[in-house]
């Protein structure tokens, strides 16, 4: 059976694309990698988060505040099709400020985007909360802690949740898919575009690369970007907790089943998504200034997982010119951009409007005319 | 980072493997640092046997023949450290850091050589019921046994397969408390193996010799043994009051507040893996073993000796630490040729000894398709209750290998790091995909490999 | 549901506190066999999804014996010794999540 589309990866970036596609009726066939591969959607926060995005590209701050308004009827529409609880909560979250000189930045930050977007003056709100005001929504603060920006439109979700119910929804609705069969190579063919892997080659009329940091090989065959390079961070998880209603911060929050989720760290060190004790105990310590009670809580489980970092930090969303019908998918906010990914950015796609819709997130703005 | 502690050789587990290690290093003038978990020296077969509770005509010989290797132990200048549980380890160019809790906190370790002798566990074998109180390993009846003097005192009901069954049966024979019946696992017909392997029968003859007596003094004790056992269920309300089980062709049911189980046992496989170490599956052991050279060396600057290795039994574990000790040493020999002597003594008597495991396993070998054939309620993962049924639907969503059906339904996330249902997942996949356990591979295995808290952790950092 | 044998040789015993009540001990049992010794299997723990568990290795791997000792939570049990004035709760409260 020949496809309208080939997707190559299955993290929550091609799935969610994915289901926006097949729930459109389109023939879709994910080719994935195996068990063991790089895979961002299975290490990550699962912060749905809008604060701190787009500092210097409001596009992309816009993006996100709209991402995570449409993530609750998103959410509901997944669990009603699978019956599995993504446990998606939108009430609002706070990112900390552990001095006065990271308060002051932070506000002058968030001012400066807002007088650069009308559609952020009017709807991106925020509020500097000193220590104390913050005790209400982040009880047992500890005493270190200088204040925070609280924003209703911050939220969490379990992320692996989310990866497992498109997988379900998009099984459900026909898509085929493809483990351990990592593509080797891309190219054009008579009728769309051609996916060979060790064992056998796929075909569609459209190609879109959702490879994560497979991008680096895959793109730049198709004459797309590859420039994406990948950004560890390390996560700790406690084991299970009495449930305190505080609000997520991206530096720590309380997962569904009272785990404390700790990370927020940004390491460049190539391919290795190991843990060391340096940035481990530094998550540790800062943990437990941010909330003394967990000193006791025993540590579970340590992990490090890589980002997939563009130049500039946004998402690269484009469309080949060269060789119409293939796209190139990449974000480090996966989770956060699931919701605008199944729906606006699949609807772009199968309108083959991408370009022209998304322009401020094409390749096209890493253009360095000297290397072509 | 904390306080930095340093030693040139480092070992890990104070069983037989770890002791006769640090023994041998400590002749050669090497004062190795030995970190263990338990309060006193001995691993799982010698526990308490620095101050024994039992004596000899209810433990068997095998347990205090582990007393000449505590006494050397505790005579040799060694830097022991009960009590100590190993949380993390990295390789590095120069050596191996470790991160150790004991009483005092978290210390950080760098070492330039390192002995992985962490033993065996029970091996995990799931059915309905399995995890109601009132349910044990048969391992940790005879921990109560070794550190207690402490029996059922109800009769219990053993069931599984293995060499160690017979041997907590024949224990509580002796303390006068026979167990009520054993549901061996084994088909009758694989006792007749040895009729078959001779060679390796009459190697192993001491073994066999020992087991045939333990079975015999059974059936004088009057213990039925129902041999052939193809389904077990442990059912009641708050702990088990019954044990149902499946033999020649019916249901049977017995009343009983006590099922003591063993199905084997499998290298422990925690901090191997978290320190990079490769894991080949072994057809034979039915589980994975770390892959290790000639030499019992795993890597650059690790070795791994004793059951960690392969389930080889106590004695091997003893040969392959004073082997591991030598090949550490040789980086350093000026007394070459009597070590080379030493080496393949040892060698030869580990390759003679370890003849009779083919026919052990063959004898004593699982079913693999076990857990695929249990009901969808059983639980696989003890910590997070996920039962089969879970993990099945999972499986059909897209979860392709242990990790990502880790990530679909938490199985593998709880205390225990997945050390409960890590195999089990591994069967599981290999049977519902045909695919070979190899090719499905294994969770993989990150920090803290011992609990420890952020507390503790949090004190290592650098400007705390 | 578990007795000491006769023949067993004769150990030092130690106070310990469970749940409030004192008990004499033998030194050389853990936590969980203390437990198991004094009050059996059927009250040891309440699991996260509501049931009753116990342990199951007694050798530091499954985390069945989870037990609070000393005011620290979730201490595995068969990996501590009982010692004299030790103070030892089970956590029979259940879970801490379903709900
Ligand atoms: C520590 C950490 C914390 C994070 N926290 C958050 C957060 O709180 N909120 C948020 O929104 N985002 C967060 N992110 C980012 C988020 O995880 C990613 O944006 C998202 O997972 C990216 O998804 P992806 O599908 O593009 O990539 P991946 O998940 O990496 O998936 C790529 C897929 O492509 C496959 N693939 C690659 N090459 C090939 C090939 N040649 N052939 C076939 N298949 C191939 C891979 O096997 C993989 O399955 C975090 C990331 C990290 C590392
Ligand atoms: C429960 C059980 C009971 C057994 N009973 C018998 C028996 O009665 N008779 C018999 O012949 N064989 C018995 N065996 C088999 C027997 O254990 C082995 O043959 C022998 O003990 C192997 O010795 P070893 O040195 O390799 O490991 P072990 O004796 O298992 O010693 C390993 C040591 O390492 C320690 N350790 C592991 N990980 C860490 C860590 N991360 N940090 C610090 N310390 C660590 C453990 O606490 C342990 O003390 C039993 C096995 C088990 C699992
Ligand atoms: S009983 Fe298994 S860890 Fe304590």
């Amino acid at each position: 059976m020949q496809s309208d589309f080939l997707i190559i990866g299955g993290g929550v970036v091609g799935m969610a694309v994915a289901y926006g596609l097949v729930r459109a009726g389109q023939r879709v066939t994910v080719l994935d990698e195996s068990d063991d591969a790089f895979r961002a959607s299975r290490g990550n926060a699962g912060l749905t988060w809008v604060q701190g995005k787009g500092i210097g590209m409001p596009h992309y701050a816009e993006l996100s505040l709209d991402a995570s308004l449409s993530w609750p009827a998103f959410a509901a529409e997944l669990e009603a099709r699978t019956e599995i609880d993504i446990e998606h909560e939108c009430r609002g979250g706070v990112d900390l400020c552990f001095d006065a000189p990271e308060a002051k930045a932070r506000q002058r930050d968030y001012a400066e985007l807002q007088s650069s977007s009308r559609h952020l003056a009017q709807h991106f709100r925020w509020e500097y909360l000193d220590r104390q005001a913050l005790q209400t929504c982040l009880p047992g603060l500890g005493k270190s802690i200088h204040g925070g920006t609280w924003s209703p439109h911050d939220g969490h979700c379990n992320p692996l949740h989310l990866l497992r119910a498109l997988h379900a929804a998009c099984r459900s609705l026909g898509m085929e898919y493809h483990a351990g069969t990592p593509v080797l190579s891309l190219s054009p063919c008579l009728n769309g575009f051609r996916a060979a892997t060790p064992d056998t080659e796929f075909h569609a009329e459209r190609v879109i690369v959702a490879a994560g940091l497979g991008a680096r090989t895959l793109a730049p065959m198709l004459g797309l970007t590859g420039t994406v390079r990948p950004v560890r961070g390390q996560m700790l998880v406690t084991e299970r907790m009495p449930r305190v209603e505080q609000l997520p911060t991206p530096q720590l929050r309380q997962t569904a089943t009272g785990g404390y989720l700790i990370g927020d760290t940004h390491e460049e060190v190539g391919f290795d998504k190991g843990v060391s004790l340096e940035v481990m105990s530094f998550l540790a310590d800062r943990a437990v200034r941010i909330y003394p009670f967990l000193r006791q809580a025993r540590l579970i489980r340590a992990w490090g997982a890589l980002r997939i970092m563009t130049p500039d930090g946004a998402p690269l969303y484009e469309a080949s010119s060269r060789y119409p019908g293939a796209y190139n998918l990449n974000c480090h906010s996966g989770i956060s951009l699931a919701a605008f990914h199944a729906n606006e950015l699949a609807r772009a796609i199968i309108d083959d409007r991408l370009e022209e819709r998304w322009s401020a997130f094409s390749g096209a703005r890493f253009d360095v005319p000297a290397h072509r | 980072m904390g306080e930095l502690c340093q030693a040139e050789i480092a070992i890990i587990g104070a069983g037989p493997a770890g002791m006769a290690a640090a023994i041998r290093l400590a002749q050669a003038g090497i004062r190795p640092v030995v970190f263990d978990m338990g309060n006193a020296p001995g691993g799982q077969i010698y526990r308490q046997l620095n101050a024994p509770v039992i004596g000899e005509t209810l433990s068997g010989t095998d347990y205090y023949r582990g007393r000449r290797l505590l006494r050397d132990f505790s005579r040799a200048d060694i830097d022991y450290r009960p009590r100590s549980q190993v949380w993390w380890g990295q390789c590095e160019s120069d050596g191996v850091s470790l991160g150790v809790v004991d009483s005092a906190g978290a210390s950080r370790w760098h070492v330039h050589r390192l002995l992985l002798a962490t033993g065996s566990m029970e091996r995990s074998w799931p059915f309905p019921g399995w995890q109601l109180p009132g349910l044990m390993q048969a391992g940790a009846a005879q921990i109560l046994f070794k550190e207690g003097g402490l029996v059922p005192e109800a009769s219990p009901v053993l069931a599984g397969s293995g060499p160690l069954l017979y041997l907590l049966a024949w224990q509580y024979c002796r303390a006068g408390c026979a167990p009520q019946r054993i549901l061996d696992t084994t088909p009758a017909s694989r006792y007749r193996l040895p009729l078959r392997y001779l060679r390796g029968a009459w190697k192993g003859r001491h073994y066999l010799m020992k087991g045939s007596r333990m079975m015999l003094a059974l059936k004088r004790a009057g213990v039925p043994i129902h041999h052939g056992v193809e389904a077990l269920e442990a059912t009641g309300r708050n702990r088990v009051e019954r044990v149902h089980y499946y033999w020649r062709g019916h249901w049977h049911d017995q009343d009983t507040s006590l099922v003591l189980t063993h199905f084997g046992v499998v290298p422990e496989p925690q901090l191997g893996r978290a320190i990079g170490i490769p894991y080949d599956w072994h057809e034979g052991q039915q589980g994975f073993l770390p892959v290790r050279n000639a030499s019992l060396q795993a890597r650059d600057r690790v070795w791994i000796a004793g059951d960690g290795g392969g389930i080889g039994g106590a004695l091997n574990a003893e040969r392959e630490g004073r082997l591991a000790a030598l090949s550490m040493l040789t980086v350093s020999a000026n007394d070459v040729a009597d070590r080379e002597r030493e080496r393949r003594r040892l060698e030869h008597r580990r390759a003679t000894d370890l003849a009779v495991r083919p026919l052990l396993e063959a004898m004593f070998r699982l079913p693999s398709h076990w857990l695929s054939e249990q009901p969808d309620t059983t639980l696989v993962c003890r910590c997070e209750s996920v039962s089969l049924g879970e993990l099945r639907r999972a499986i059909e969503q897209g979860a392709v290998g242990p990790n990502q059906l880790k990530a679909f339904t938490r199985c593998g996330m709880g205390p225990c790091q997945g050390r409960e249902c890590g195999e089990s997942v591994t069967r599981l996949l290999s049977t519902v995909q045909a695919r070979p356990p190899q090719e499905v591979g294994y969770y993989q295995v990150r920090p803290p490999v011992q609990a420890l808290s952020l507390g503790e952790l949090a004190a290592m950092a650098t400007d705390a | 549901m578990f007795q000491r044998i006769a023949e067993s040789s004769v150990i030092d015993g130690v106070d310990i506190q469970l749940d409030g009540e004192i008990y004499h001990i033998p030194v050389t049992l853990s936590v969980a066999a203390a437990v198991l010794f004094i009050k059996g299997d059927e009250e040891y723990r309440r699991h996260v999804d509501g049931h009753a568990r116990a342990p199951f290795c007694l050798m530091g791997c499954c985390h069945e014996c989870l037990i609070t000792i000393d005011g620290e939570p979730n201490r595995r049990g068969c990996l501590v010794s009982v010692a004299e004035g030790m103070s030892i709760e089970r956590q029979l409260e259940g879970s801490q999540d379903d709900g």
